[in-house]
């Protein structure tokens, strides 16, 4: 979860680092702790802290955690022979280190070699057979293949074992999507939703698959979400703003044949509407007009 | 910082001679056989003013305050992590060409 305040720091290190400033390994540090996926930078800039003998003694026992991370984004640069290079220095000092192990298995994998990848993994998953991390590897190498159907089977096997591991019901959940299996990913979602009901991005995505569903109900949970989401962001999201909107006019759609007496609170969209008219006001006053035009169109807007 | 613990140490010294007061008070009231309904006054005006040093001590004391509130404009959630653990290299970055010469020595 990366907040707000934690990724201008972050820029502000990667800017400072870039231009010659120090600070090389704070940002190394920072990167690691945040989890984001910045190989190149990784790799300049760890590597030239490996490359200065100075600064690498400077770093004592952190150092092979610094080559465990610069092989990671060696390999994702496809810069393959500093990665092996990495590895070895690592396996020199770590013998029969399972989380070496694994990083033979992404090199293999990187370089496609994917039955010799297959077979380093069930080595390593037979002296451990609980080892999240090794399961995680064989789906993404069955997606990498393309396999898209066994890394959900695999995936699902994994979820039965580990059901609170949120990072891999939101990569089921993803999957899902892109094979327009929208049910399923509901299933997903709601799991993610459960057991992180505070983080306004996974009350985002549920809205817009149960929008994209469609249907009466789906679209009546669809707004409540977006109504959610609205909440949790302090009415600062605009797409959620919009999905109240939508939402709105597509139930009025859907029910217009039908009694009208339930006619629920119609405060929401139209103060959702204000809302939306102000944020633009604010960031972008060129495409208002825009804005107002298809709202008053949607009769949103008096 | 330091103007605060100052403030701070000063504010528990006047709750300490507060209490001293009472005790002596106490003393005081045997001797002469009356009985004790509470501290004189400038006793409790002494325990407002050491609760007043003590409360501006704490406050300043330890630091800059964090905000709390998940919506705030530095605690937004600005990106999920990026799901390293599923991460796969067969991406179109292969045929990027990267910085050759990045090697690593010894």
């Amino acid at each position: 979860m990366v907040g707000a305040a934690e990724e201008a720091q972050l820029n502000r290190l990667e800017n400072q680092v870039d231009n010659g400033g120090g600070g090389a390994w704070e940002y190394l540090c920072l990167v690691r702790k945040l989890k984001v996926r910045r190989s190149e930078k990784v790799l300049k800039h760890g590597l030239s802290i490996l490359n200065n003998p100075n600064k690498r003694s400077k770093l004592g026992g952190d150092e092979w955690t610094l080559h465990e991370q610069v092989a990671i984004a060696a390999i994702d640069c496809q810069c393959l022979d500093v990665a092996k290079g990495c590895i070895t220095a690592l396996q020199a000092k770590f013998p029969e280190s399972k989380r070496i192990g694994r990083l033979e298995g992404m090199l293999l994998e990187a370089k496609g070699l994917w039955g010799e990848a297959e077979k380093a993994y069930s080595r390593l998953l037979e002296e451990d057979s609980l080892d999240q991390v090794i399961h995680k590897r064989r789906v993404a190498m069955a997606k990498a293949q393309g396999n898209i159907s066994g890394a959900i089977e695999w995936l699902n096997k994994y979820l039965e074992i580990f059901m609170s591991d949120h990072d891999a019901w939101r990569e089921l959940a993803e999957i899902y999507v892109s094979l327009q299996m929208y049910k399923q990913a509901v299933f997903c979602y709601e799991e993610l939703i459960l057991s992180q009901p505070m983080v306004p991005l996974y009350h985002l995505a549920y809205a817009d698959v149960l929008y994209t569903l469609g249907g009466l109900e789906n679209l009546q949970a669809a707004k409540k979400y977006y109504a959610s989401t609205i909440d949790l962001t302090g009415g600062k999201n605009t797409r959620a703003l919009f999905g109240v909107c939508l939402c709105t006019v597509a139930i009025g759609q859907l029910s217009k044949g039908r009694s009208k007496e339930d006619k629920e609170s119609s405060d929401l969209q139209s103060l959702a509407a204000m809302a939306l008219e102000k944020t633009y006001k604010q960031k972008a006053p060129s495409k208002l007009p825009l804005l107002t035009a298809n709202l008053r169109n949607l009769k949103l807007l008096s | 910082m330091g103007f605060g613990l100052a403030i701070g140490v000063f504010g528990v010294v006047i709750l300490a001679h507060a209490a001293y007061s009472t005790i002596q008070y106490r003393g005081l009231l045997k001797i002469l056989e009356e009985e004790f309904s509470g501290p004189p006054v400038n006793v409790v005006v002494e325990l407002l003013l050491g609760l007043g040093f003590c409360m501006c001590a704490a406050l300043s004391v330890p630091g800059k305050f964090l905000s709390i509130h998940p919506d705030s404009e530095e605690n937004r959630i600005v990106s999920l992590p990026a799901n390293l653990d599923f991460m796969i290299f067969n991406h179109r970055g292969k045929v990027f060409p990267s910085e050759t010469g990045l090697k690593l020595k010894c």
